[in-house]
């Protein structure tokens, strides 16, 4: 009797393991099944207000810091808005002279962090802003400086950034003034590879990162970092180029949105 | 019962949090909710009870404390991790309690890291271990204050 029941229970503790298994399973698979969005949305607007004492304390204690970056950031922007000014009277000019087509102006919808990202398999971060403000899925999402993400999941006030260090993390980048063009992924901190270059294209350190034509997503010509080193990559024709980000990923705390609609 | 659950489990969730906000180390940060689980199966019994509140803690998880991002994959992995801890026996985890637990965390992290980075699973074999190793290694150094200060060995111990 006492054997029956030692089976009975190893078999009901197995079935009730493959279950959660099979359960979990068919959660997975249907992570873009609407109503699974709908929950999703409706537990984040719910439980978001977790995250904001521990945002407000990590506010509290790089709040200096994120100054004094702040401050040194908006005097070098000053001094470069007086030279870009007088070369966009000029650039508008020359366009007009060629005929060119008008550039679409970009607006952008700014947002607060509320969370770093409580995942530790991915790399994002939550913002204050959701659908009801305009934010749409797959938007590009800057810094003052940069590239730092694109959104993967919006809710009605809430919306979740994948940010660059995210390592599925991919982006389309042209590298000036060669126009090169190339894969963009993470590698570590603020360091970035540029992966499938042509060995003939001449790219030198120092060389400017923007966003490509070809993506989808994102915009062309945002700015998204600048060349640190170039080398072969071994079995293959293609150069591999670092590149250091102008986001610090470390200090970020208000982000913008590209908004789809304006 | 000497391993109070809620206690704990409000624990988990605050040092998650803090973790997650505060603590990052490269981008990288501990899976504080598994080495939870793990720590809260090893005393019972019932591997199915065990299995169902790991589901249900990793449910939870997924949808609140992890952004409601990969839906599932916390129930997934914490099933599993809370099926295995709750199979040791006293003698076995007298003897071999961090081994046990460290195993495990182990276990969960590379079960997280195959289903979230398959891809480079099968391209960037180095890449997938780096970032496998490197919530891993968090995870143990996190695991083994919070259980030198907490006494969990003890409590754990008392309770199987």
């Amino acid at each position: 009797m006492a054997k029956i029941e030692l089976l009975f229970k190893k078999k009901l503790d197995r079935s009730v393991l493959f279950i959660c298994i099979l359960v979990s399973f068919l959660l997975i698979f249907s992570n873009n099944n609407q109503r699974i969005q709908n929950i999703r949305s409706t537990t984040l607007d719910t439980f978001s207000f977790l995250y904001k004492p521990f945002n407000w304390l990590d506010n509290q204690i790089f709040l200096t810091k994120k100054l004094e970056v702040l401050s040194h950031e908006n005097l070098k922007l000053n001094l470069e808005n007086q030279i870009l000014s007088s070369n966009k009277i000029e650039n508008e000019r020359l366009r007009n002279l060629l005929k060119f087509r008008k550039r679409n102006e970009l607006n952008f919808i700014g947002a607060d962090i509320l969370s770093k990202g409580v995942n530790s398999n991915m790399s994002s971060v939550l913002l204050d802003r959701g659908l009801v403000d305009g934010i749409d899925n797959n938007s590009a999402v800057l810094s003052s400086r940069g590239i730092v993400g694109k959104i993967v999941f919006v809710s009605d006030n809430h919306s979740v950034v994948q940010l660059v260090s995210d390592i599925d993390f991919r982006l389309s980048v042209k590298i000036i003034p060669s126009e090169t063009e190339g894969i963009m992924r993470w590698i570590k901190s603020d360091i970035c590879e540029v992966v499938e270059v042509q060995t003939t294209s001449d790219v030198q350190i120092g060389d400017v990162i923007l966003t490509s034509n070809l993506s989808i997503y994102f915009p062309p010509n945002l700015p998204v970092g600048k060349v640190i080193s170039i080398y072969k990559e071994s079995n293959s024709s293609n150069k591999v180029i670092r590149m250091q980000l102008f986001s610090d990923l470390s200090t970020l705390n208000q982000l913008f949105i590209v908004d789809k609609e304006g | 019962m000497g391993f109070n659950f809620s206690r704990y489990l409000f624990m988990a969730i605050i040092l998650q949090l803090i973790f997650a906000e505060l603590l990052t180390i490269n981008g990288f940060q501990p899976n504080i909710m598994l080495l939870f689980i793990i720590l809260f199966s090893m005393p019972i019994e019932s591997s199915s009870r065990a299995t169902i509140i790991g589901f249900l803690i990793g449910f939870f998880s997924d949808l609140v404390l992890f952004n409601g991002s990969y839906l599932g994959l916390s129930s997934l992995v914490f099933s599993i991790c809370a099926y295995f801890a709750s199979q040791v026996s006293f003698n076995f985890a007298h003897r071999n309690f961090d081994l046990y637990w460290l195993s495990l965390v182990f276990l969960g992290t590379g079960l997280y890291s195959f289903f979230r980075y398959d891809f480079f699973f099968f391209n960037d074999i180095l890449f997938f271990l780096k970032n496998w190793f490197s919530i891993t290694l968090y995870t143990f150094f996190v695991g083994f204050v919070v259980t030198r200060i907490l006494g969990l060995k003890q409590t754990i111990l008392k309770d199987a």
